[in-house]
């Protein structure tokens, strides 16, 4: 085996395995606060690519402020989604909140083909064509940028989370939404900031991701996939575990793509998903309720 | 109470009569496929609604399972040479052996779970479906399917095509109906309503559960088998997530956990895909809205319209009000 080619599979790996962190954290924080599985989620990546493309090509920004525009916009339209859809079913069954998450998702997608055209589009970025070496391990500018925008993110994330007042009542909403709400916590608040703070988190992703890839319309299916078999394998709800889980991911396809098979390098994640639901339900790195 | 059923199967016989005549009615070739189509999805969503309406499990498996069956009767008759007829039992048996193994594996997990693991093997299917070239020959699909046939009678064309999937349509429709007023169909529901309550009660939900996922699988199974008969092309297309969505939407819109449900759905569905060709891809944006708008607005899909209004004919008459579509699972708190 060439050490070269192992540390590059390695590296390319973790930046992969670093996006679908971001894509999960959402994920995670939704399920945790919210009690809501999202099937929408990844919908939110995709509009999070576009809205950097449009902003990028249409309005002529460059690309750093495009992403953060992009970013705060579908944050935007999370708040309104949570609003319209699963702020009033909050008392519903679990079934019937699954299945108006699978609704607003390909209401999303199929709108998104409507609008932007079936048609790949590339996301203009100054940092996708340089080239950075790093020992023997060679990446772009970009995929450099797309893991350490994701560890500061996450780091304010969990910062946030852990230390500020609002992380607490998150946290608080999470352990217990009724006695959350009985020591004057704004619960409908909570979930607001909540919904736009994982919709901004994706979004972030598809426009960190967007420059390496080609974006479709339905690539927003391809990454709740992925955002789902990272947070069943680090457990629902954790943040932590999704940051584990999310390499691991990352770097077991990157190394089954190189030495295995790259078709069938898609099933190696479900396989994974389904051997853990299996073995260990609550994920692998689960403890009890409540974000982590 | 005699005069009430009476009338109830008086409307079935009615029902069945009007579907019998039908072809005559639609008078040319393309309408008679759209008929075709409908009771095509309307069986489909009869097995998928025996998880989603009767177990109360979602599942993104279906179409995998409904894709088994295709390539199993296509892979048969088109390889080995073995006649349609014979591929249709096999083509259910095999989705059924496919729904055990994956439903002993995945129904020990419930609620979003169980939807993201059906999701899981729904797309390793897929992915081997699609990359195996040898058996499926991959994306370029399974052509020259030969038709089915019944010793001299072949189904090579939509009416007799027609007849063979609404004889199903109804077999299932009467086994639905059987299991639901069978203990084993009340097992069923009372899992559905409160899984803890019903295992105290000596039900082995497990087993319940898996029976009705097979039982989804198997005709799930040998509805891909006609289509693959009649389309005569296949690919893994028939698997993908396009396909799930719209067997979930025809059984919700219609109303899940009812028979006439699906059944209506399947007919919105077509007919809506069709006539609204013209709108490209707005069309899967209409459906997308209808299903997220059923499920907010209309729980129990179009067939609890006719309850409620036959609920509110009654409330004028002082007559006592029978429960609408599925009530006690919608609402409340968890």
């Amino acid at each position: 085996m060439d050490f070269t080619v192992f540390a590059q599979q390695i590296a390319n790996g973790l930046v992969n395995g670093m996006a679908y962190v971001l894509i999960a954290t959402g994920l995670t924080l939704v399920f945790g606060v919210l009690r809501i599985v999202n099937f929408a989620h990844g919908e939110f990546y995709m509009l999070g690519a576009y809205i950097t493309y449009f902003v990028g090509t249409l309005l002529g920004l460059d690309y750093i402020a495009a992403a953060a525009i992009s970013a705060v916009v579908v944050a935007g339209l999370g708040v309104v989604a949570n609003k319209l859809i699963f702020w009033p079913l909050r008392r519903d069954h679990e079934f019937t909140i699954l299945l108006s998450s699978l609704g607003l998702a390909l209401l999303i997608a199929n709108g998104g083909e409507l609008l932007f055209g079936a048609d790949p589009k590339y996301v203009e970025s100054p940092f996708a064509d340089e080239v950075l070496d790093i020992g023997t391990v060679t990446l772009t500018q970009q995929r450099i940028l797309v893991f350490a925008a994701a560890v500061v993110a996450l780091v304010a994330v969990y910062l946030f989370i852990r230390y500020s007042r609002f992380g607490k009542m998150m946290r608080a909403t999470a352990q217990n939404p009724d006695g959350a709400a009985l020591t004057g916590i704004n619960i409908g608040l909570v979930h607001t900031y909540t919904f736009a703070l994982a919709c901004g988190l994706a979004a972030l992703s598809g426009a960190l991701v967007g420059p390496t890839v080609m974006i479709f319309p339905t690539i927003g299916n391809w990454a709740v996939l992925k955002g789902f078999i990272v947070v069943i394998m680090g457990g629902l709800g954790s943040v932590t575990g999704a940051l584990f889980a999310g390499l691991l991911l990352g770097v077991i396809e990157s190394l089954g793509g190189g030495y295995i098979s790259l078709g069938f390098m898609e099933a190696i994640g479900y396989a994974m998903i389904i051997a853990v639901l299996l073995w260990r339900p609550n994920g692998l790195f689960s403890t009890a309720r409540g974000l982590r | 109470m005699n005069t009430n059923s009476h009338g109830h199967s008086l409307a079935i016989a009615g029902g069945v009569a009007a579907l019998a005549v039908l072809p005559f009615l639609a008078g040319n070739a393309y309408l008679e496929h759209l008929l075709v189509l409908w009771m095509l999805y309307a069986l489909l969503a009869l097995s998928l609604n025996i998880v989603i309406g009767y177990l109360g499990e979602l599942t993104f498996g279906h179409a995998a399972f409904v894709g088994v069956g295709a390539y199993t009767s296509a892979i048969l008759s088109t390889q080995l040479g073995l006649p349609p007829l014979l591929g249709l039992p096999m083509a259910g048996l095999v989705a059924a052996a496919f729904g055990l193994v994956i439903g002993y594996a995945a129904l020990r997990v419930v609620g979003p779970q169980f939807a993201i693991l059906t999701l899981g093997f729904g797309a390793i299917l897929f992915t081997i479906t699609n990359h195996w070239v040898d058996l499926t020959r991959g994306p370029m699909g399974i052509t020259d399917i030969p038709p089915m046939a019944i010793g001299p009678l072949a189904f090579d064309s939509a009416r007799p095509t027609y007849y063979l999937v609404l004889a199903l349509v109804l077999a299932t429709a009467w086994l639905c109906h059987a299991l639901v007023s069978s203990r084993t169909g009340r097992a069923f529901l009372a899992v559905r309503e409160n899984a803890p309550l019903a295992a105290s009660l000596g039900i082995n939900v497990f087993h319940t559960k898996l029976l009705g996922f097979v039982a989804a699988t198997a005709i799930a199974g040998i509805g891909g088998a006609i289509y693959a008969h009649y389309i005569r092309v296949i690919t893994p297309d028939i698997m993908g997530v396009h396909n799930v969505a719209a067997l979930i939407i025809v059984v919700i819109i219609g109303g899940r956990g009812t028979i006439l449900g699906p059944i209506l759905g399947a007919l919105v569905y077509i007919g809506l895909l069709e006539s609204l060709r013209v709108a490209g891809p707005l069309r899967m944006v209409i459906f997308a809205a209808l299903l997220t708008g059923t499920v907010v607005f209309l729980p129990g899909g179009l067939v609890s319209l006719w309850q409620r209004w036959r609920n509110s004919h009654k409330a004028e008459n002082n007559l006592p009000a029978t429960p609408t579509g599925l009530p006690s699972t919608e609402g409340g708190a968890k």
